[in-house]
């Protein structure tokens, strides 16, 4: 039976809408996969090189003792943030001739197939056989993988667990978050104890009793068991969905778009839109992240004033383009009903427009303190905020004009392919190219300022002529628009 | 006012929908009806101009329906839940498209408040989106919506097929309702032909994209009907179900 589970599951991937239908899709992928992978392999084969760097006065295996509960912990906060459940698709077996048994225990058990079970493997392993072998022999490095391996195993079920349990009760999730946060802080904040004091306790004295690694592997088991439990009681298709427990869903109104009339409803509409559904808000929240992008830039005095156009454009208008590339994919499940309604799409563009154009005045708004790296900066970032409502806004729109892929908003954002062809890929080359091309010609010659008066020139002309490019759009949208509606029906 | 010229669309070598000529004038409710794969659907979007015919128009009071948009103000029409803005509630939703044809909230109030038993309750300050309702409500939505519009012309695809006995009889006397006495014009499809021969005076059979009957509905459309849709029954379950019947 759980073979028959296997192959499924494996044609569920290979068919599925996010592994991405496309040959050069399926490559970029593969290789974005192949180089987070790569980087921590070389992490994980230069950790004794770095565990040097940062202890230099201590033993390599005592500091290396030292982080591996802390990593753990910190895997722990990661699961929790970003690990899928494998659920729901357990749905068409459960009214089938199946035991229970063996549809809890693949379903369980598929949850080792999970890419955060690889991370500690390839992190320590590396280590523990190029350090441990040889300064304290075979069976001490044995006890060390089935620590590790058992440690792994018990936090991929406990982060499930808890998971499943703030499935039902929303409150759990946040108690065990506050929990997590609490014993980080409790050690790096108010230094009321040292986890690496802790962590090197046990893994110490592993390296003198080996037969201590039951522990953590028990430890594994004992979690396993406990999910297997937990799931075979609660197999019913309510509390197996990854929906959140539902509240009260009110109706809002934004007051300040009524003004605008329906270009306004238009533009409030897609507001909800954005912080209703978890992949739009994802990519709301990552624009927040990007707003302390400057920190990482402004701090660092060998970054010169090209890096400013460039952070600058990317603060105040991270919200364009991480949420512009999909457009309007995002309106897909309802796109026929957009047609049919009574919009124009000229109605339909300006509120595109004005959404830009709020979220970027709030975004520039935001980044005003970063006046405290003089006043110049905040120049350079109102001129990339025109640069962004005037030609990226105008840019954005014109791919989202030969964009025809669904995306279902209901899945979350981390690594979600859904959505995802050329059009990204080209659109991110005149993002990122043409304000250089302007500006550093100018700023090569010693001239940046006359590139940044051009530079803003450019965006208030666009401003300006922003009805003209509305009617370009929109001369360009109606030879494209049955493709695009056919393109988002195609689920 | 619809009229479609040598209307044709083909996918991958298969002609799915191939309709010659056909007028539906002011007033009519149209039944369409037709296996699975007739061409039903195709053929609502394209008269909603949302697929693009390989040949042929359609043309809406006189004017081409590709590339114009006058007809989008006086059509109303509910094909599936790709309509809905599913992550609206359905006041947020309903508010919006009155706002669309400019009613304030008071007017889109007072349609909602006749809509009452239709709703049986189950739509409005339920405190949900329009996704975590069910395909029958998400329906009422949809049909709701259409009404609220004050539609010259109402296209339905299957309503009839998610929504419960009551509300199928409600739906039923509210079509008849704004046809006879507000003389909306009405394209309706269905695999149910009691209701579509209740509902509608004029049927379309639709076979492979052909339309092969273009009935009036008599006493005799129903067995008509049901003659062709009964491919290879013997006569003697006709018998019984007759026996039923009284």
């Amino acid at each position: 039976m759980i073979s028959t589970f296997i192959r499924h599951e494996l044609k569920a991937f290979w068919r599925s809408k996010n592994t991405g239908k496309s040959v050069a899709i399926r490559v970029v992928m593969g290789i974005l996969i192949l180089y987070l992978l790569i980087n921590v392999l070389i992490v994980g084969f230069l950790l004794d090189k770095i565990l040097e760097g940062v202890f230099p006065n201590e033993d390599l295996v005592k500091s290396f003792c030292g982080i591996i509960l802390i990593y753990f912990l910190f895997d722990l906060l990661m699961r929790l943030q970003l690990q899928e459940l494998p659920t729901l698709r357990v749905q068409p077996y459960l009214h089938l001739p199946i035991k229970r048994n063996s549809l809890v225990r693949y379903l369980a058990l598929s949850a080792v197939l999970s890419m955060f079970n690889l991370w500690p493997f390839i992190l320590f392993l590396p280590f523990v056989f190029k350090i441990v072998v040889t300064d304290l022999g075979i069976l001490v490095s044995l006890a060390f993988v089935a620590a590790i391996i058992g440690l792994t195993v018990f936090n991929n079920y406990l982060a499930l667990y808890i998971k499943r349990r703030s499935n039902l009760n929303g409150w759990i999730f946040l108690m065990a978050a506050a929990v997590l946060i609490l014993i980080t802080t409790c050690d790096f904040k108010w230094h009321l104890y040292s986890l690496r004091d802790i962590s090197y306790s046990f893994f110490g004295q592993l390296t003198k009793t080996p037969a201590l690694a039951v522990i953590p592997f028990a430890l594994g088991v004992v979690m396993y068991y406990f999910n297997f439990l937990y799931l075979k009681r609660n197999l019913y298709l309510e509390e197996l969905t990854a929906h959140k427990v539902k509240i009260y869903k009110s109706s809002t109104d934004i007051p300040f778009l009524s003004r605008f009339g329906a270009v306004g409803d238009l533009v409030a509409n897609e507001i909800k839109l954005v912080l209703r559904n978890k992949r739009s808000r994802s990519s709301l929240i990552m624009g927040l992240f990007f707003m302390f992008y400057g920190l990482i830039f402004y701090t660092n005095s060998h970054y010169g004033e090209g890096f400013k156009v460039f952070v600058g454009m990317f603060m105040t208008g991270i919200f364009i383009i991480n949420y512009g590339q999909f457009m309007f994919s995002w309106q897909a499940s309802h796109f026929d009903g957009l047609l049919v309604g009574k919009i124009s799409f000229t109605d339909f563009l300006k509120a595109k427009y004005l959404l830009f154009t709020v979220v970027s005045t709030v975004a520039f708004l935001l980044t005003t303190p970063y006046v405290y790296f003089g006043w110049r900066v905040l120049m350079i970032h109102f001129i990339m905020y025109l640069w962004n409502i005037g030609i990226n806004t105008t840019m954005v729109l014109f791919f989202a004009n030969r964009n025809f892929k669904r995306i279902d908003l209901s899945k979350g954002a981390s690594f979600n392919w859904e959505g995802v062809g050329a059009t990204q890929l080209l659109l991110s080359f005149p993002l990122i190219l043409a304000p250089y091309l302007i500006y550093g010609p100018f700023a090569i010659f010693k001239h940046p300022d006359i590139g940044l008066a051009l530079l803003a020139a450019i965006a208030i002309i666009f401003i300006l002529t922003r009805t003209f490019w509305i009617k370009q759009l929109e001369a360009d949208f109606n030879t494209k628009r049955y493709q695009i509606a056919e393109g988002f029906r195609n689920k | 006012m619809i009229e479609i010229k040598n209307l044709k669309k083909v996918y991958n070598g298969v002609t799915v929908v191939d309709v010659p000529h056909l007028e539906i004038r002011k007033g009519e409710s149209v039944g369409l009806v037709g296996n699975n794969g007739a061409g039903k659907t195709t053929l609502f979007r394209m008269i909603l101009d949302l697929i693009r015919p390989d040949s042929g128009q359609v043309l809406s009071n006189g004017e081409v329906v590709a590339g114009h948009e006058n007809w989008k103000s006086y059509t109303a029409s509910y094909l599936d839940e790709g309509f809905l803005i599913d992550y609206l509630t359905p006041e947020e939703y309903l508010y919006f498209i009155g706002g669309l044809h400019q009613q304030s909230r008071a007017q889109v109030d007072e349609t909602l408040a006749k809509l009452g038993d239709f709703f049986n309750d189950e739509i409005l300050n339920r405190g949900k989106y329009i996704r975590d309702l069910s395909k029958g409500n998400q329906c009422k939505v949809g049909v709701a919506s259409c009404l609220l519009q004050n539609p010259q012309l109402l296209m339905l695809d299957e309503p009839f097929a998610n929504i419960d006995p009551s509300t199928q009889f409600r739906l039923k006397n509210m079509l008849k309702e704004v046809n006879r006495n507000q003389g909306v014009t009405s394209i309706v499809s269905s695999h149910d032909l009691n209701h579509i021969t209740d509902v509608c005076d004029r049927i379309l059979l639709m076979e492979k994209g052909i339309i092969i009957k273009d009935i009036a509905t008599g006493s005799s459309t129903l067995n008509e009907l049901e003659d062709y849709f009964g491919v290879g029954q013997t006569v003697a379950s006709v018998k019984i179900d007759e026996e039923e019947n009284h």
